[in-house]
């Protein structure tokens, strides 16, 4: 019973890597760039819900109006900050991205103050009977939207005109241009969709943890980077696996080494020790 | 149908082709054949609009089409079968052939893939295969098919037989007979003249970027001494 509830829990965390990772491992696929500014997104769109649920009372309009506002920022990054500097090596967008970062959380102190902000009224409460197994709603919640967006993405990348031109974009950018694929707006889209996904991370975890703070980003953001390398920098499915892999083993690992160090340093034992086995992630680039 | 005037191209500071004039008739195959490096890849980049053209004047259709992007170009009517294949390697087949004929209406795509189906069959039994995992001579196919897709007026390809089984070379060069027949234009790079030479309208013999010989290929055929003259015993292996 211990074992599956370990388990469960750590899906739950997991399936949150997975939502904020996959839009990472999205822009590297398809720009070779280490969005490190992707996790002040997730940030953004736990601040948003916060404060419109705070000062409109609706939990709903919080959400309908942090993703899509999270996801058109991301487009703007894309579009001031990363495309000025394509031409130039990997390094310098990476170094653009971590001081935008930096830039973002001493935004949001200045903005929303530097001791983080809690809901009002807590808008989600009860659990969720399963079994012999009890889940809070929000828990049940950030699985099933995982589940359900990513299932979804899936879906648009295999089954649509524009998700077959996307992933044709991703493998060779010159020949997708070359049959009428406009690369552009493909990486409007992909910006749109990553953030989009951290902004759902970001609303799910203002409401687990009912506090959002300034650098509430900071351990995911490195996190994120050690997921997409063990997924195979680019590769979705991989990076899937990998969140949900870490999330299980940071659960297990509380429990039984938690007296030893904290769950994020369990995390990155982890880390480490996979990618000393397997260099270069456990399914190889896509 | 596709005219180059004083034509040259290249790469930044370098010029890989230079002072090139030639004229592809509609409905003819026009061979650009020559040594490696001689800048047959590159003429044929330019056409798709990949490679930078530094003089001259490119018309299509008396259009001049010389600064177009690619997108514009494949939406005029040209597509490519590029070298080395550069196929969607992740994607199926039938999503190689969807992305081929992006910039078409999507009404559209059932007839052109029957029709690419029809021209190469095996291409339709393997239709949910990755094209990575193909062999070399499905995946020239696939290229060749792809670019049909786009329903082009001039097809260009590059490298037709390169590292494929002589059966293989027989099949496609059987399409793009075929194709020829039901009008189409194409311009092809090849490093086998003998097989160029079977194929083609016209040929142009490029060397170190500039054109030594350009005529019939007919006429190239009868009298072996021309072409020898030109490329010397470099395509005795083929």
């Amino acid at each position: 019973m211990l074992y599956l509830d370990l388990t469960l829990q750590g899906l739950i965390q997991g399936s949150m890597y997975a939502l904020i990772a996959v839009g990472l491992t999205l822009v590297y696929g398809l720009l070779r760039i280490l969005h490190v500014a992707h996790a002040g997104l997730f940030t953004l769109g736990a601040y948003i819900a916060v404060t419109v649920t705070n000062a409109a009372g609706s939990l709903l309009l919080a959400a309908l109006v942090a993703v899509p506002l999270v996801g058109l920022a991301g487009m703007a990054i894309y579009r001031l900050l990363y495309e000025p500097i394509l031409h130039r090596p990997p390094f310098v967008a990476l170094i653009a991205s971590i001081g935008l970062f930096i830039c973002m959380e001493e935004g949001f102190r200045l903005v929303f103050g530097p001791y983080g902000n809690s809901f009002d009224l807590s808008p989600v409460e009860g659990s969720v009977q399963l079994g012999a197994l009890s889940l809070q709603t929000v828990e049940a919640a950030t699985i099933v939207a995982a589940f359900g967006l990513l299932g979804a993405l899936a879906v648009f990348a295999g089954r649509t005109r524009i998700g077959v031109a996307w992933r044709a974009t991703v493998t060779d950018p010159e020949m997708a241009q070359s049959f009428g694929i406009d690369t552009v707006k493909v990486r409007y889209l992909n910006f749109f969709i990553g953030s989009a996904l951290a902004a759902v991370a970001g609303v799910l975890v203002a409401l687990l943890n009912n506090f959002v703070e300034p650098t509430m980003g900071s351990v995911p953001s490195y996190k994120m980077l050690a997921i997409i390398v063990l997924g195979g920098l680019g590769n979705v499915k991989g990076t899937l696996v990998a969140s949900l892999a870490l999330g299980v083993m940071e659960s297990f690992g509380t429990i039984y080494a938690g007296h030893i160090m904290d769950r994020d340093a369990i995390a990155f034992l982890f880390l480490v020790a996979v990618l000393m086995v397997r260099p270069q992630g456990l399914f190889g680039k896509a | 149908m596709l005219r180059l005037e004083g034509f040259a191209c290249g790469y930044g500071p370098i010029t890989a082709v230079h002072d090139l004039d030639l004229e592809v008739p509609a409905g003819t195959v026009f061979a650009l054949i020559g040594a490696n490096g001689a800048g047959k890849t590159s003429t044929l980049m330019s056409v798709a609009g990949h490679v930078a053209m530094q003089a001259g004047r490119m018309l299509f259709d008396g259009r001049d089409i010389g600064g177009a992007s690619p997108m514009q170009r494949v939406t005029a009517g040209i597509a490519l079968a590029p070298e080395g294949r550069r196929l969607f390697g992740d994607l199926t087949v039938a999503e190689n052939l969807t992305v081929g004929g992006y910039a078409r209406p999507k009404a559209e795509m059932p007839r052109n893939r029957d029709t690419v189906f029809d021209l190469f069959p095996r291409l339709a039994e393997r239709r949910g295969q990755r094209a990575g995992s193909m062999s070399g001579g499905e995946q020239q196919m696939l290229a060749i098919g792809r670019a049909l897709m786009a329903a082009p007026r001039l097809l260009l390809i590059d490298e037709v037989s390169l590292g494929l089984m002589p059966k293989i070379v027989d099949l496609c060069y059987a399409a793009i007979d075929r194709l020829r027949a039901d009008g189409m234009t194409v311009l092809l790079v090849e490093q086998s003249t003998q097989r160029a030479l079977a194929i083609a309208d016209n040929v142009c013999v490029l060397e170190s970027g500039q054109a030594v010989y350009r005529g019939d290929a007919a006429e190239a055929r009868g009298n072996p001494a021309i072409i020898d003259a030109y490329l010397g015993l470099a395509d005795a292996a083929s």
